[in-house]
């Protein structure tokens, strides 16, 4: 199309029509700003504005925005003696661990075995998989709260049918099972999400490349080891970043099922739960951006460090 | 359209948006016509001030009211915003009693509500009466900041116990008998059967019928200058009593959670008492219709003989919005919601909610028979127990200290279930004391 525009531009100045030409010169000069624009003005004003803003905010104790008192580092220095940081901190990484460590390989697992041609029926099971995160996260909160429920909950009949745990096992207000429980829904929400990438990761893979390391011997881990795992590794690298980086942003899910509370004993209490709730629930604006901001770079280390590990970086890029 | 250098995709997508910009300019979203708008977050409240207001509007020509039916948790959060941006503020709100100390945080100046207290202090000039006179003091203490008064109490809320009466009967439980919670926890100890039956609906996972057990025994979360008290020598008594009631072998109170669950736990009698402040026995009534006729009230057990026979859970003010353009109006508007004798009469029928105006209670809807309590006249149960309703503080930080408590409670249940009474005491007041020194930490952090 430029390229196109161009020669035409050229065309027409050759041709002597100055006026038009130069008309024409500067809409080709000022189109792509003005394309640009609508989204430039929206994030300046909606995303590097607010942005700045919490900057400024997190070094002030607020009573809403309007009312302010400068107080330096005090909101960080507080916050890293905070005990409820700490332990929206520690849920967070717990919940983050068993996101990576045993909803990735799940969702890997899956991806296999949907590739794998002797599974039947594999599209109706693809749905099946993926439809879970069709549902927000509201919807499945809900869903669970009441599987979990105690005594009359279906996941305490099935569990007390297979192995005999009390009926009256507390899911949600005994602070133990609370991270399993949100694991649990957790994993049936986004397994099938994440097994999409790399299910579409697998269909990639070379074939000539199985059928040569057929030839040489090679049985399926080694296959799965040598082939398949390089292959996919920069769509790997990318689900679990995602992967982390949404776990490090949970919130709706422990807030819908523990009723609108951090659950017993802060058991539920994550860092953005923690933001949410200094912020809009005790109105400290200040300490609430502390805390955002701690997040941001934690989250920007964390992603940085799992670059680094996965030497993704050099891989991406070739 | 030729000479456009991007294409002519990109001409339409342009125009699409010049137009569509150009639509939106020219027709800008009306400004609210209502003189007054007023958020509830109850679905009782609102489907009764749905009714009351066309009589307001009718008595105030010209006047024309809004209601807005918020969710309880958006009240905090949006109205918090809506404060801090000076948009779409109500002129009028009903907010929870446990997020109104939130809104008390700062300077008193800003503070988004009105100051009431001149207002509920002033003398009639005919009858000499202030309206303060005429209302249950207490109730004013959780809507009260540095002595200023910011909301209108709308209830009362007693509580008593709701118990399955059929039951009771059947294993020969006479309710008079029970005067105190020690008669209380004997009966509950017979009729207990682990795992199949409790004698009462009592949490161990957060600390809202604690909370209650507290308030009975005079205690709470703040004292009057709001310095945290939860731990002190009243808390820790509470949690040494409370805690076994729900922890360890003779526990008799369990809870399954709300809703249908509740519904199903009672109709089963796997409950066979529910803590019942007014509020709740509607609820009751329209969750759990089928042992209608086999439910009766009870006045709390006292903690010691001639002690207080009731407590309090939940409450509602109304509070008018500083940016209210008629205050006086809104005013004039609350009044008729809340000080109207047969309104407040047929917002007992249709909600079961005493109101903190005590002229009302005399009204006959008070006394009238319930055959859902066996035939009790509900009303007069709770207006009788009022009185008695113990004081409750606020402070900005009251929901850090609800959740506080309930972490000590939480912690104090998983030492008792593992090492029973062993060594419970020194633990409960150490857990007790780090969770309100956590609190205390929060206000000195405070600079205003």
């Amino acid at each position: 199309m430029s390229a196109r525009s161009d020669a035409l531009a050229e065309k027409r100045e050759l041709a002597g029509e100055g006026v038009g030409a130069g008309w024409f010169r500067l809409q080709h000069k000022a189109a792509p700003y003005l394309f640009v624009a609508p989204f430039l003005i929206l994030f300046l004003c909606f995303g590097l504005w607010p942005i700045l803003k919490s900057l400024i905010l997190a070094v002030y104790a607020t009573n809403g925005p309007k009312s302010a008192v400068f107080v330096g580092l005090a909101n960080f220095r507080f916050l890293m003696a905070d005990p409820d940081f700490h332990t929206a901190v520690r849920n967070t990484l717990v919940f983050t661990c068993w996101s990576i460590f045993f909803q990735l390989p799940c969702a890997l697992g899956l991806a296999l075995l949907l590739c794998a041609r002797w599974v039947r029926a594999r599209e109706l099971f693809r749905l099946a998989f993926f439809s879970p995160n069709l549902l927000g996260q509201v919807f499945v909160g809900v869903l669970f709260s009441v599987l979990f429920v105690p005594q009359y909950g279906l996941l305490n009949h099935l569990l007390h049918a297979l192995f005999g745990i009390a009926l009256d096992t507390k899911w949600l207000s005994n602070p133990a099972l609370v991270m399993p429980a949100l694991v649990l829904t957790s994993l049936w929400m986004y397994v099938g999400f994440n097994m999409i990438y790399f299910l579409a990761a697998l269909q990639a893979v070379d074939r000539d490349l199985y059928e040569a390391a057929t030839v040489d011997g090679a049985n399926g881990w080694h296959q799965f080891f040598a082939v398949t795992l390089p292959s996919i590794k920069p769509v790997a690298v990318f689900v679990l970043i995602t992967s982390t980086l949404g776990s490090f942003q949970l919130f709706e899910l422990p807030y819908i099922m523990l009723r609108n509370t951090a659950g017993p004993d802060n058991s539920g209490l994550t860092v953005v739960m923690y933001l949410y709730n200094t912020g809009f629930i005790t109105g400290d604006l200040g300490y609430a951006s502390a805390v955002g901001w701690t997040l941001a770079l934690g989250m920007l280390v964390v992603s940085l460090v799992q670059l680094k590990l996965t030497r993704a970086m050099k891989g991406v890029g070739d | 359209m030729r000479s456009f250098p991007f294409g002519s995709a990109a001409l339409a997508i342009l125009g699409l948006a010049l137009a569509s910009g150009l639509w939106l300019a020219g027709h800008p979203i009306p400004s609210k016509k209502a003189t007054l708008t007023l958020w509830t977050f109850a679905d009782t409240h609102y489907n009764f001030y749905k009714e009351a207001a066309p009589e307001f509007e009718r008595k105030h020509p010209g006047t024309t009211v809004e209601l807005q039916l918020v969710s309880g948790q958006a009240v905090t959060s949006r109205l918090q915003a809506a404060f801090w941006a000076d948009l779409d503020v109500p002129d009028l709100v009903e907010v929870e009693i446990s997020s109104a100390g939130s809104f008390f945080r700062g300077p008193l100046k800003d503070v988004g509500f009105l100051d009431l207290t001149d207002r509920i202090h002033r003398r009639d000039p005919v009858t000499g009466k202030a309206l303060w006179d005429s209302m249950v003091h207490t109730r004013f203490s959780p809507y009260t900041s540095r002595g200023r008064i910011f909301g209108l109490p709308h209830d009362v809320h007693p509580v008593q116990l709701a118990y399955r009466r059929d039951i009771f009967e059947k294993e020969g439980v006479d309710v008079a008998k029970i005067h105190t919670w020690d008669d209380f926890i004997k009966v509950g100890r017979r009729l207990t059967i682990p795992n199949k039956r409790y004698m009462i609906e009592l949490g161990d996972g957060d600390g809202t019928n604690l909370e209650m057990c507290l308030f009975q025994r005079g205690g709470g979360y703040f004292d009057a200058q709001g310095k945290v008290i939860f731990d002190n020598e009243v808390g820790l008594q509470t949690m040494l009593w409370y805690v076994p009631l729900v922890a360890g072998p003779k526990k008799i109170g369990n809870t399954l959670g709300g809703g249908q669950i509740l519904t199903r736990a009672v109709e089963d009698g796997y409950l066979l008492c529910l803590v019942a402040p007014d509020w709740r026995t509607k609820s009751f009534e329209k969750d759990i219709p089928r042992v209608g006729g086999k439910m009766a009230l009870m006045p709390l057990p006292a903690v010691t003989p001639g002690g207080p026979r009731t407590s309090t859970w939940g409450g509602t003010m109304l509070a008018i919005t500083k940016h209210c353009k008629h205050p006086d109006l809104a005013w004039e508007f609350a009044k008729h919601l809340y000080l109207d004798k047969e309104g407040l009469a047929e917002r007992f029928r249709g909600t079961n909610i005493l109101p903190a105006y005590r002229d009302a209670w005399k009204q006959p809807a008070f006394n009238e028979p319930r055959p859902y309590w066996s035939g009790q006249r509900l009303g007069s149960l709770y207006a009788a127990l009022a009185p008695q309703v113990p004081v409750q503080y606020t402070s900005p930080l009251v929901v850090t200290a609800k959740g506080k408590l309930s972490e000590a409670l939480v912690a104090c249940v998983q030492q008792y279930n593992t090492h029973g009474a062993e060594g419970f005491e020194p633990f409960a007041r150490a857990r007790l004391k780090l969770a309100a020194d956590q609190v205390r930490k929060m206000i000195a952090r405070n600079p205003y």
